[in-house]
């Protein structure tokens, strides 16, 4: 690498397979930084691994996943990971402060306990999010919106440029949906790529500036008119056409 | 009362086995935090009835060719080469078969103890283990040796513990995390699994194989109940396992009884006490707090009885038209709280918020109404069954109404329909 790359995530020839099934299948994709991407496939179609391969967990058998330029391998820490809402216990005994104190986590010393500035990076990404009066609350006490938020501060304590979302709209009502869009904004303002898994076609296209459609193959990675072409989306969710034909339709108009 | 509380202290079985349970208790119990919230119990379990192969295996071993009698190291390694390897014939089977986890621990655990079980008995000649004491414990007859083994087990958990406490924490609260930001979470898991081994080997020998597990997940599920950080929770837990073991073996002198059964006796009669008592997550809250919530109806139906009464209205009033039974003054003075209601010399009026509400649920019920009447509703039930339906305000349901009903200006009594 000659100079920074100019891309936040750069995935090459990524082939992954579990039991001599292809999960993903020569997946080539430059993701351009300060940038809000969505990851939309139906299920099955690798969408997880593609996710796990970005945070370095998987080892390709063939091809390089980049983040700014390192190898996902190697570079632990550098994507921020906000986890589905329904993988968390949320009876767990812990505070908002303490959920957000976790993003600093990797630059802790194991000797050492945290530091006065890891709590006050923590309590300034709690501002960000707007949920600082609740520092001291334990996390199943908050509305889904709410948490949805603390983990978002998590991500942003930790300082990474990439910050990698699994389906943050999943279960939630329409205006806590608004509420975590508007962080996931402000998020990309302060020039921030984030990465979405979504599964809600329709408000793909309002919500993303790119799209990245895969089952197995990249179909599409581009603008949300380019991707969400009939023909690509009937190839990629087989015989499910008929709803489509309305969100191609809209996007149309 | 000295004869009840002072004098047990004096007897030197007394005293070893207070410190020696006080040591178990505290470590099992910090152990007992992780073990509860990664859901493991089961495993706890497992590993202290797997032990007694490992006691037969290193009995007979030292025995054999070291000319040994009851040699303990020699038997703590047996015991925890046996728990290792049940979790990882655990691991194994569940991850290769479609057996899942649980079952696989049960078949595990089981066959191992059972293959202990028929080690003892066959080399009964050879190795002399008392399984009904290795099932039951003798708190009351520790041993130096069993005092310093599980001082040192004791001692070398808690470091490991206390040294990676946040990695055990972020592993447990969220291993993809924690994977992602490249602590050794595979690592962790074993590190944390030979802890809970440890724990339990030491534990054996005073309350027994059955009772270990509940000194492990009781008194760190008692903590639970009262604390919302992991650390405080920790040392909650080591309190409360403190507590049982002094209890008990109290318990124990003055019935007369088995120690490991009265520790754990009182050990769950303490948790079943926090279980009612505590002030969040206890029983007793949350019924005052059910108690507490005031159903919306009893605040829709004094709002909407205010309204049509059209001035201040006096209590007796309320009481007339509102159902309730002894909740509508915690009802009026939380409404006067949320601002819905004013209250004058002995009557209440509604507030323009009070206002809109009721408007808004008299809407409903005029609503409610026309469209009762007509599907065909018997007239003498219109009102009644309006007055329970106008309670289903939401947006969604009134919109559809409206539209299904034309948008009526005025209801069956020519009244006009407030929008």
């Amino acid at each position: 690498m000659m100079t920074k790359s100019q891309f936040a995530i750069e995935v090459e020839h990524l082939t992954v397979s579990y039991n001599a099934r292809p999960a993903l299948l020569d997946v080539s994709v430059n993701i351009e930084a300060d940038q809000l991407v969505g990851i939309i496939g139906p299920n099955g179609a690798g969408k997880s691994t593609f996710i796990k391969a970005v945070l370095g967990f998987v080892r390709p058998d063939l091809g390089t996943v980049r983040i700014g330029g390192t190898n996902a391998q190697n570079a632990k820490g550098q994507v921020a990971y906000v986890p589905q809402r329904g993988a968390v216990d949320w009876d767990f005994p812990i505070t908002v402060k303490e959920v957000a104190l976790m993003g600093r986590y990797q630059q802790i010393p194991w000797y050492s306990s945290p530091r006065k500035e890891d709590g006050e990076t923590a309590m300034e990404a709690l501002k960000m999010v707007r949920m600082e009066e609740f520092a001291d609350r334990q996390i199943g006490e908050l509305s889904g919106g709410q948490q949805q938020r603390v983990f978002m501060a998590r991500a942003l304590a930790q300082g990474s440029n990439i910050l990698l979302l699994d389906e943050p709209f999943a279960g939630v009502d329409a205006a806590t949906e608004r509420a975590i869009l508007e962080v996931l904004d402000r998020a990309k303002r302060s020039g921030k790529t984030l990465v979405v898994v979504h599964h809600d076609l329709s408000t793909a296209a309002e919500y993303f500036d790119k799209l990245l459609l895969i089952k197995q193959r990249l179909y599409a990675y581009g603008e949300p008119a380019a991707v969400l072409q009939e023909d690509l989306l009937s190839q990629v969710y087989e015989g499910r056409l008929r709803i489509f034909k309305d969100i191609v339709t809209k996007e149309g108009a | 009362m000295f004869e009840l509380f002072i004098s047990p202290l004096t007897e030197t079985y007394f005293q070893k086995a207070l410190i020696g349970g006080s040591i178990v208790a505290i470590v099992a119990a910090v152990v007992g935090c992780l073990v509860v919230l990664r859901r493991m119990a089961f495993l706890g379990d497992a590993l202290s009835h797997a032990m007694i192969a490992g006691v037969a295996g290193g009995y007979l071993v030292m025995k054999l060719f070291f000319g040994l009698e009851a040699h303990a190291p020699g038997m703590l390694l047996g015991s925890l080469i046996a728990a290792i390897s049940t979790v990882a014939l655990i691991s194994f089977v569940s991850s290769i078969s479609r057996v899942k986890e649980d079952t696989a621990i049960g078949i595990m655990y089981t066959g191992i103890f059972a293959l202990g079980v028929v080690a003892v008995s066959i080399f009964r000649h050879y190795i002399h283990i008392d399984l009904m004491h290795f099932i039951m414990g003798d708190i009351l007859g520790v041993a130096d040796t069993d005092l310093w083994v599980s001082a040192f087990v004791a001692a070398a958990v808690l470091t490991i513990l206390i040294l990676f406490f946040r990695h055990f924490q972020l592993a447990t609260f969220d291993p993809i995390m924690a994977a992602s930001i490249g602590l050794p979470v595979v690592f962790l898991d074993y590190l944390l699994t030979t802890c809970v081994s440890l724990v339990v080997v030491s534990a054996v020998s005073m309350v027994g194989v059955i009772l270990v597990v509940g000194l492990l997940i009781t008194p760190a599920a008692t903590a639970y109940l009262l604390s919302d950080r992991l650390d405080k929770m920790m040392i909650l837990a080591a309190l409360f396992g403190v507590t049982s073991v002094i209890g008990g073996l109290y318990l124990c002198v003055w019935l007369d009884s088995a120690g490991g059964g009265a520790i754990m006796l009182f050990c769950t009669l303490q948790f079943l006490v926090v279980l009612t008592v505590a002030p969040k997550y206890g029983l007793l809250s949350r019924w005052i707090r059910m108690r507490n919530l005031i159903p919306q109806q009893i605040v829709e139906d004094i709002l909407t009885t205010i309204l049509r009464y059209d001035r201040p209205t006096p209590k007796s009033i309320i009481v007339k038209y509102v159902e309730t039974g002894k909740g509508l003054d915690r009802a009026l003075k939380q409404m006067i709280q949320d601002s819905l209601l004013s209250e004058g010399n002995s009557d209440f009026t509604l507030t323009e918020k009070g206002l809109t509400e009721a408007n808004k649920v008299l809407f409903a019920h005029r609503l409610w109404e026309s469209y009762l009447e007509k599907i065909g509703t018997p007239d003498k039930e219109v009102h009644s069954t309006a007055h329970h339906l106008e309670h289903l305000h939401g947006k969604d349901t009134i919109e559809y109404l409206d539209k299904k009903l034309g948008s009526p200006k005025q209801d069956r009594h020519g009244k006009r329909i407030p929008r």
